[in-house]
């Protein structure tokens, strides 16, 4: 013991030093260490936590953990507290486990006690999944260390703390990883074991490795921030979802996105009442898709004005652009909008914005979330490049997830709905509600493309091919008018574009009885394509 | 007064370009209009300013990515 025995019998000695080793915790690497990582611009991890965690709702574990240091009687010298801290907390008043490396020890570089802390295979994990509660990771660590073998004594198999665990929590409670300074390695790859991700601009970088061992093994010269900066692993990547401008941003986006998640996959995401009216009805939406069909329109823009007012929180905004993926509320319940962009390539689906449809239908089909497509897509991305780099392959397997998914979808055309992408958004499981929008087409390909492929001979036949061309188009495009489809009932109902949000908001209410009778697991079978 | 370089999101030829060097373009403002998958896509000067070059003429191809003006704030 460590402490002197106190004269009056009680454990004040070893209160006392309790208070000690408690202060030594709080102290994290030392003032220097501390003051050397506020100079890049980035807050400790004790700080962090404040930061993110409602106010006085920190419940640490394991705070006394790390290396300690005695003189030869066994008396306390210190303690080097373990570069990992974790615990339970409180965001918007529901619990959560919460943890992250602390830098200023070691580089929050892995560390070996009895039980692992944080990071794969932790505690933090354990409490997640023992308590059902949501997975907040705050990383900002490099992972393993080769110094490790010295302290062991011998080196460590890959995955002796493996991602079981994480991998188990992907299916079970929300998972959320902040990447808020350098994560290389085992940190990297939790941060992607996700079901969204954030990063900080310019402060905060993720890679499989970083510069020093590119350069050995590539004799590749970069930067940290070419190498993993936001605009790799965000925008081009996809690696990581979304990018804040700074700390403070990034807890608010955490708080925002977890203000969407449900506990965990047992419950229903909250319904928060912002005192939206079902019914309201914008103007706007009368005209917002151009009659000219050559000319784009603001996709976003139709999200804000059907969704409860101020409710949506877009995903992967910068990657895979040619679709936009929401978090929103519709008369308080939580939707997954799932919406083309006419403004980049026509809303045709390309590699990335085919991975970020999967990703997106798996994650509002886990948590419950209907999902609600605004359609206007010409389908998979055309041309040689879009072909070298796997369209059909990735198109496909959005549209493989999407048939696996169980939650009910609701399919709104706005414009165009052609192909194996434009089937890709309805809800063939289940009650596949098709409305649309007085502008919308659809069929298995656009007439202007399909048209000299299918009457080839009769228009080289002709002694005007061009003119001849047109007028097949122009017949075509008469009887493609959606009232028709209606007409035969392949379409459930053609609707004002103002009734949008009153229309979505009465089937996603009567959904409601259906989600909450689908609680639990989802299980996966078979091979994805 | 920041630089700011205005790249194209999609891979397509430029339709029509709609500014012309010196202007002063307001927020949202489009500088030219782009041809990809039959679709008329505009560029568009998101925060406004003062275009100061034009980086591609009518007819010529574009690549995603590629910068197609400079403005200054």
């Amino acid at each position: 013991m460590s402490a002197k025995p106190s004269d009056d019998g009680s454990w004040q000695p070893e209160v006392d030093e309790l208070a000690l080793r408690r202060a030594q915790a709080d102290a994290l690497g030392g003032p220097s260490a501390v003051a050397r990582h506020h100079e890049q611009g980035r807050l400790t991890i004790r700080e962090r936590i404040a930061a993110m965690a409602d106010a006085g709702s920190f419940q640490e574990v394991g705070r006394l953990t790390g290396q300690g240091r005695y003189d030869a009687e066994g008396k306390l010298l210190g303690v080097t507290p373990a570069p990992y801290v974790m615990g339970l907390a409180k965001i918007d008043g529901r619990p959560v486990a919460i943890g992250g490396e602390d830098f200023t020890v070691r580089g929050g570089t892995s560390w070996s006690g009895d039980r692992k802390k944080g990071g794969q295979g932790g505690f933090v994990e354990d409490m997640a999944h023992h308590y059902r509660i949501p997975l907040v990771n705050l990383i900002d660590g490099s992972g393993g260390s080769v110094t490790s073998i010295n302290r062991r004594g011998h080196s460590v198999f890959p995955g002796v703390h493996g991602f079981e665990r994480s991998v188990q929590l992907m299916g079970e409670v929300p998972v959320v990883c902040a990447v808020l300074g350098t994560a290389a390695g085992g940190p990297a790859g939790r941060a992607i074991l996700s079901h969204w991700s954030v990063m900080v601009k310019d402060t905060s970088h993720v890679f499989a490795a970083g510069p020093p061992v590119v350069e050995r093994s590539l004799r590749q010269k970069i930067t940290k921030e070419e190498l993993g900066g936001s605009g790799v692993a965000v925008e081009l990547a996809g690696t990581i979802d979304n990018a804040a401008a700074s700390e403070a941003q990034c807890f608010e986006m955490v708080r925002r996105y977890l203000s969407y998640m449900p506990q965990n996959v047992w419950h229903l995401p909250p319904v928060v009442d912002v005192g939206d009216p079902a019914e309201r009805a914008e103007q706007a939406l009368l005209s917002i898709v151009p009659r000219n069909r050559r000319k784009a329109y603001d996709m976003r823009r139709v999200i804000q004005l059907v969704v409860d007012r101020g409710s949506a929180f877009e995903l992967q905004p910068s990657y895979g652009k040619a679709l936009i993926t929401c978090l929103a509320r519709m008369n308080g319940k939580v939707v997954g909008f799932v919406a083309n962009n006419p403004m980049v390539y026509g809303g045709a689906m390309d590699g990335p914005a085919a991975r970020k449809q999967a990703h997106f239908v798996e994650l509002c089909d886990c948590f419950h979330i209907p999902l609600a497509f605004l359609v206007d897509v010409p389908g998979f991305m055309v041309g040689r490049d879009a072909e070298a780099a796997g369209t059909l392959r990735e198109g496909m397997r959005s549209v493989f997830v999407g048939l696996q998914a169980s939650v009910p979808m609701f399919t709104v055309v706005i414009r165009k709905c052609y192909g194996m992408a434009g089937m890709g958004a309805t809800d063939k499981n289940g009650l596949e509600l098709k409305l649309a929008w007085p502008s919308a087409e659809w069929g298995s390909l656009p007439i202007e493309g399909g048209v000299a492929a299918a009457f080839r001979r009769e228009i080289q036949a002709s002694p005007d091919p061009a003119a001849r061309e047109a007028q097949i188009e122009k017949e075509l495009r008469a009887m493609a008018s959606p009232f028709r489809t209606a007409e035969a009932f392949g379409v459930e109902e053609i609707i004002d574009p103002r009734e949008t949000r009153a229309y979505l908001c009465r089937f996603i209410d009567a959904a409601q009885e259906r989600l909450a009778t689908s609680v639990g697991p989802k299980p996966k079978y078979g091979v994805r394509p | 007064m920041a630089s700011i370089k205005i790249k194209t999101e999609v891979t397509g030829s430029v339709w029509k370009i709609e500014a012309r060097a010196g202007q002063r373009l307001a927020p949202g403002a489009t500088i030219m209009i782009l041809e990809s998958m039959k679709m008329e896509i505009p560029v568009i000067a998101e925060d406004g300013g003062t275009l100061v070059e034009l980086h591609v003429a009518e007819g010529e191809s574009v690549n995603e990515g590629q910068v197609v003006a400079t403005l200054t704030g």
